[in-house]
């Protein structure tokens, strides 16, 4: 049958094309001199086009290698200068002048200086609306290069956290001009990704791996690794294996590898291991929209009635703390002491008692005028973690008289009955620094997020968007801890959100990297100050 | 028989139709909505504002018979538009991963087929001696172990242990082998045993008995009558696999790191990329339409009682 013979021929064909296509592009980056200082990492999915201006596929921790803010945001929330020296904030807190650091060049030499800063805030405030999520984006009205080394921003009006959100990883970062593409709008892409950062793209094969190289022209201090490769390993348990192998020299981000298979390398003595301080908080949010839930005393009975402590420690092995507060005192304007709702059964019973919800003889479920105290929780199907807490919530509020069912959801569809309020009880995260605190208050006050949505029934409400709005766009610092304190304290009162644990990052490495920290930042890269010994 | 296979061919074309359209209705039924889902991928806040924007750039915001029309349009002339994640051309991202699957997938049909048909006339022909216990043992393995959990055991032992291969990736043919062995096992567990019981099955037909009784060898009788017929299901069989394994085979390749399409589709589902899922599908519903008409044929070839109009001729 020669067509059959045709067609297998064929198909043998582009599998030997395919394979010496492979293997002369890998030879090309494996020529290495001894001495070259190199760390592997894994990451969960291609590191995407490096755009600073754009999101997802653009991996963050990569922007962060590539490209620099004006504005650093450091340990507590400190904010130090960065590609700015300094900057002034005007008295009604809407001008915004920096002062840029001289003498920094990008990867391809050429200089860095005011008229690229405002081609870069020019590109991104172009899409506008693409970027209202971050709120410096919304409130800024012009940006101007004063001279050579001074920017200055106008804002419509006076917004606080415009510095937190210079800070952040994208989309306020600087594109070289050889990265603009024709046209200067970086939405449709960029030509290259060129940098001020410390690290420069070298070598890339999509879906495969992307390699780093020090940037010649770095202002500050040059990193003390040569290369950093970055492998594309999208399974968490063959990142486990391949670190075991040696491949792998650091495993780093949230989620990268199963909480156990870090117990069990920590354990191993083998490896060294970080945890960092709380990043974000797991949290469960009632939805107040919810006539059953819109009463206190049935939020507080249900924080009340089960074990958080035990809970967290047995699912996350003792890597997430037990959350009393919502965000962790290690925030800025967080540092304060509310009373924990303790794990006190009686107590929960007594509220729903109060509350009118009886327990019937021979019955298990609480009942109101013929209706059952029946919830539903909604989570995130592909994570374990949350899987497990939502069973131990339904059993222990089970033992109070309340069913609990529990719904698995697509992240997509789960996200979306947030935003649409169309939820009873959620698995909700805070976005961490350095967008908090003001993001999470921000998402209290601004509807459509879902959060605003399980708030409206208190009748508070109107009151804590008053305080909301002002901290946002307060510009003396003690009256905005003072808002900060009471907008706080009152959402820990209301308990809508209900904290359960704080999340912390985890990494493991090879005993011969030195000097391993953890960013302050969230999203930031870790390699700063990494270093081989022998 | 190539007016035959002409006829096939155009009956492609109203199936890839029909598959479009199916696959367009079931985006539409689903709960999120595809500007919804990139944003929340890009980790932003889907304000109404920026939904409508995202809609409208994507040509979400037109009615839906002219988004279907248009899509039809468009991959007539096998322009399948840009991916509304990484904004480049679907195309252009499918073919660059394509290679890798191909690899993958012949080099498991080949090992597939030396496997199976080797051990499968083995153990009959020496039925109930070592080797048709041996490969009992292995088809009782292959069929019963997960596929993920078989990656591991082959990462950890060839890999990890041995330091025979590596890990992950893609590029050589190390990289290749225990890609190909975990996604053949299974395959070779089915085969074999079907092999083995169709050569039996064959060996009681009373044409053995008088090729036999003619004195014809048994070597002859063997590869050249009983072989003939017995790898007959088997071809319909893998027929179907090949196209399965070109269209991606996700577990082996999120387990070993594979740069193929199964991976780059699921998470195109997952994000409801909408051009790359069209895309997918097209290239499915022609891989297995063509993985079909290629069985066809062979069979045709291998079995000639076999009439172009399906039925036996006698």
């Amino acid at each position: 049958m020669p067509g059959a013979a045709v067609m297998i021929l064929l198909l043998l064909m582009v599998f030997v094309l395919g394979c010496t296509k492979q293997e002369s592009a890998s030879t090309s980056h494996t020529g290495t001199s001894q001495e070259e200082k190199s760390v592997t990492v894994s990451w969960v999915r291609d590191i995407g086009p490096m755009n600073p201006h754009v999101y997802y596929p653009s991996q963050l921790f990569t922007q962060s290698m590539v490209y620099e803010p004006l504005i650093k945001y450091q340990e507590g929330g400190k904010l130090e200068p960065y590609l700015a020296e300094s900057w002034a904030i005007s008295k009604d807190g809407k001008s915004y002048t920096f002062k840029l650091r001289p003498n920094v060049k990008f990867s391809d030499g050429t200089p860095f200086d005011s008229a690229i800063v405002k081609k870069n805030f020019d590109a991104v405030i172009k899409h506008k609306k693409t970027h209202s999520w971050l709120g410096v984006a919304k409130v800024i009205e012009k940006t101007e290069a004063v001279d050579k080394y001074t920017f200055k921003m106008t804002l419509t009006k006076p917004y606080y956290p415009a510095l937190q959100d210079l800070a952040s990883v994208r989309p306020f970062r600087f594109l070289g001009e050889a990265g603009f593409p024709d046209g200067g709008d970086t939405a449709v892409g960029v030509k290259k990704p060129v940098g001020t950062g410390p690290w420069l793209l070298s070598d890339y094969k999509q879906d495969q791996y992307a390699e780093f190289t020090k940037n010649p022209h770095y202002w500050g201090e040059s990193p003390k690794i040569d290369k950093i490769k970055v492998k594309i390993i999208p399974d968490g348990e063959t990142r486990v294996l391949a670190f075991e192998k040696g491949e792998l020299d650091l495993i780093f981000g949230e989620g990268a590898i199963s909480l156990d298979a870090f117990k069990q390398l920590k354990s191993s003595g083998k490896y060294e291991t970080n945890l960092s301080e709380p990043v974000g908080t797991r949290s469960l949010v009632f939805n107040a929209l919810n006539d059953k839930l819109a009463d206190h005393r049935v939020r507080l009975a249900l924080q009340h009635g089960f074990n958080k402590k035990a809970m967290v420690e047995g699912i996350t092995a003792g890597l997430e703390d037990k959350a009393d507060n919502i965000l962790s005192k290690n925030y800025p304007y967080a540092n304060l002491d509310v009373e924990p709702i303790d794990y006190h059964v009686e107590k929960a019973n007594n509220y729903l008692e109060e509350a009118g919800w009886k327990l019937e003889a021979g019955k298990t479920v609480r009942e109101k005028n013929g209706q059952p105290l029946e919830l539903e929780l909604i989570y995130d199907k592909s994570d374990p973690i949350q899987k497990a807490m939502a069973e131990t919530v339904q059993a222990e509020w089970g033992m109070i008289g309340v069913k609990l069912n529990i719904t698995g959801l697509e992240l997509m569809l789960q996200a979306k009955r947030l935003r649409e309020g169309q939820f009873e009880v959620y698995f909700w995260f805070n976005y961490g620094v350095p967008y908090d605190p003001h993001s999470l208050i921000n998402a209290v006050q601004e509807k459509g997020t879902g959060i605003s949505e399980a708030h409206s029934r208190l009748p508070i409400k109107q009151e804590l968007d008053q305080q909301i709005h002002a901290a946002l766009s307060s510009t003396d610092e003690a009256e905005r801890q003072k808002l900060y304190t009471s907008i706080l304290k009152t959402l820990h009162e209301q308990s809508v959100i209900m904290p359960v644990s704080y999340i912390k990052q985890t990494m493991v490495y090879q005993k011969h990297l030195k000097n391993v920290t953890i960013p302050a930042s969230r999203w930031d890269h870790p390699f700063t100050g990494i270093e081989i010994s022998k | 028989m190539g007016a035959y296979i002409g006829k096939r061919m155009l009956a492609i074309i109203p199936m890839i139709l029909f598959a479009t359209l199916v696959s367009f209705v079931l985006i539409q039924m689903s709960p999120v909505d595809p500007a919804e889902a990139y944003l929340s991928a890009a980790h932003i806040h889907p304000t109404e504002e920026l939904l409508a924007e995202k809609r409208h750039e994507f040509g979400l915001d037109q009615p839906l018979p002219v988004q279907y029309f248009q899509m039809v349009m468009k991959i007539a002339q096998l322009d399948f538009g840009t991916s509304y994640l990484t904004n480049k051309p679907v195309w252009q991202e499918v073919a660059l991963r394509l290679s890798a699957t191909l690899q993958l997938a012949i080099s498991s049909i080949c090992l597939t087929i030396t496997v199976s048909v080797l051990l499968g006339f083995l153990s009959a022909i020496y039925k109930n001696s070592w080797i048709d216990v041996v490969s009992r043992i292995l088809s009782y393995f292959g069929a019963s172990i997960p596929q993920f959990w078989l990656g591991y055991l082959f990462i950890f032992f060839f890999s990890v242990r041995l330091d025979w291969l590596p890990v992950d990736g893609n590029g050589t043919w190390k990289h290749l082998v225990l890609p190909t062995l975990t996604l053949s096992f299974a395959l070779i567990a089915i085969y074999t045993r079907l092999l083995r019981e169709n050569v039996l099955e064959q060996l009681q037909e009373s044409y053995v008995l008088y090729a036999r009784t003619r004195g014809i060898k048994e070597k002859v009788i063997m590869l050249k009558h009983v072989m003939r017929i017995a790898i007959s299901p088997v071809i319909t069989g893998l027929g179907m696999n090949l196209g399965k394994l070109l269209t991606g085979t996700i577990i082996v390749e999120q387990v070993f790191s594979w740069p193929g399409i199964g991976r780059y589709f699921v998470e195109a589902i997952f994000n409801r990329d909408i051009p790359v899922i069209q895309c997918y599908v097209f290239i499915a519903a022609c891989l297995f339409l063509v993985c079909n008409l290629i069985v066809d044929v062979v069979q045709l070839y291998l079995d000639p009682r076999i009439s172009l109009k399906g039925r036996t001729d006698h």
